[in-house]
């Protein structure tokens, strides 16, 4: 393994950088799908509902920012394991 | 000269834009690599002020100032407010009845019983306001950055930064720590120490069924600490390493004056973002899940 990546010209630090490019990548496309579900779904019961729109508001925050959240523990442990 | 329709418009303007940094390019060029810039420098805590007890170092950095001024800022923002409540209330007035309203209604009286809500009303509207206030100011470019001065009229002067208490673990981590104590001990007072340890088992649930599902709660209890603390923490961080970065940091390391003119326009909308939606909303959500586990560990229902 060691001479294929000599062979290849491959230093540590370039593959960890690929993790985290990665890692971090694949995190986000979760929360994206994540949000975008969120935001669907309130624009959906909005127009069904239209009274409901104030209380709909505050739990469409609440569920943003815990999706959100996903993609940036994926960011964090990405950077983790890049700079340990 | 006819006149252009949207679609052209739009052309023209990214087309200049890119020809803006087609130019910089031709006349700047590429100075290379730069080395010596560290990023995570700026993330650095210098002590400012020695100070060590022990073993423990309690050395006052930019992060101890920016906790500080924080707490300053809250406490005499409402304490000011608070003495000079007018029937006609100005703008200001105005906006912190808001959140009044927003910490005392949505927050709290949404997710506790009503005693409860009034008991820890001021808890939970404390830290919304403590963390709104750290989140604000972290994106304020204060004189912090002691390790570049800028030399003013002889005089030394640290050149401006943004940093943020919450960009660091130990500020969230201290904070989420402070909320998973105080409702544990909360949930134990109301129900007891055994009401307290049956309630982690969801209501319907008895015989060997509930010894697994007892393990995954009291496993997602713990949970609760990594997730509370980080998610406010990484969203402060990220937010600012995009706006260090887009701004000029990438321009700076990897020395091309072209790259700037296309992140600037990113770093610009990164930044409204950051201050108008991520700051509020993170000291929202924060104060919130504190409501909600707090009225989770003192329901009767569970």
């Amino acid at each position: 393994m060691n001479t294929l990546l000599q062979i290849a010209q491959v230093s540590d630090d370039g593959l960890k950088s690929i993790a985290l490019g990665i890692g971090a990548g694949l995190g986000s496309i979760g929360a994206g799908i994540g949000i975008g579900i969120i935001f669907g779904k309130e624009i959906e019961s909005v127009a069904r509902q239209p009274e409901l729109r104030d209380e709909l508001q505050s739990i469409r925050w609440l569920g943003f920012a815990l999706t959100e959240a996903v993609a940036f523990y994926t960011f964090i442990f990405a950077l983790i394991a890049f700079f340990l | 000269m006819s006149r252009l329709s949207t679609k052209q418009k739009v052309f023209l303007g990214i087309g200049s834009w890119l020809a803006l940094a087609v130019v910089v390019h031709l006349i700047f060029g590429s100075s290379g690599r730069n080395d010596s810039f560290q990023p995570q420098e700026e993330f650095e805590l210098t002590p400012w002020v020695t100070l060590e007890l022990g073993a423990i170092d309690m050395s006052i950095t930019k992060g101890v100032f920016y906790v500080l001024l924080a707490a300053v800022l809250t406490t005499a923002t409402m304490v000011y407010i608070a003495k000079r409540m007018q029937d006609r209330p100005n703008r200001v007035q105005t906006a912190v009845e808001v959140a009044y309203d927003l910490t005392r209604n949505t927050m709290t009286g949404q997710n506790m019983g009503r005693p409860m809500a009034t008991k820890w009303f001021s808890f939970i509207a404390t830290l919304f306001f403590f963390i709104w206030f750290s989140n604000m100011i972290g994106y304020l470019p204060l004189p912090v950055n002691t390790g570049h001065p800028v030399d003013v009229l002889g005089l030394e002067i640290p050149s401006l930064a943004i940093y943020a208490a919450t960009a660091n673990i130990s500020l969230p981590l201290v904070l989420t720590l402070l909320v998973w104590i105080v409702y544990h001990v909360e949930g134990v007072r109301v129900k007891g120490l055994v009401g307290f340890t049956k309630s982690f088992v969801p209501p319907g649930i008895s015989g060997a069924g509930a010894i697994p599902l007892f393990v995954i709660e009291v496993i997602s209890d713990f949970v609760r600490i990594i997730s509370l603390s980080v998610r406010l923490f990484a969203n402060v961080l990220a937010g600012h390493l995009l706006i260090l970065f887009m701004a000029g940091g990438l321009v700076v390391l990897l020395g091309l004056p072209a790259l700037g003119v296309l992140t600037l326009g990113m770093a610009i909308p990164f930044f409204l973002f950051e201050v108008g939606l991520v700051a509020t909303l993170q000291a929202f959500i924060f104060a919130t899940l504190t409501s909600i586990y707090l009225g989770d560990a003192t329901a009767e229902s569970h």
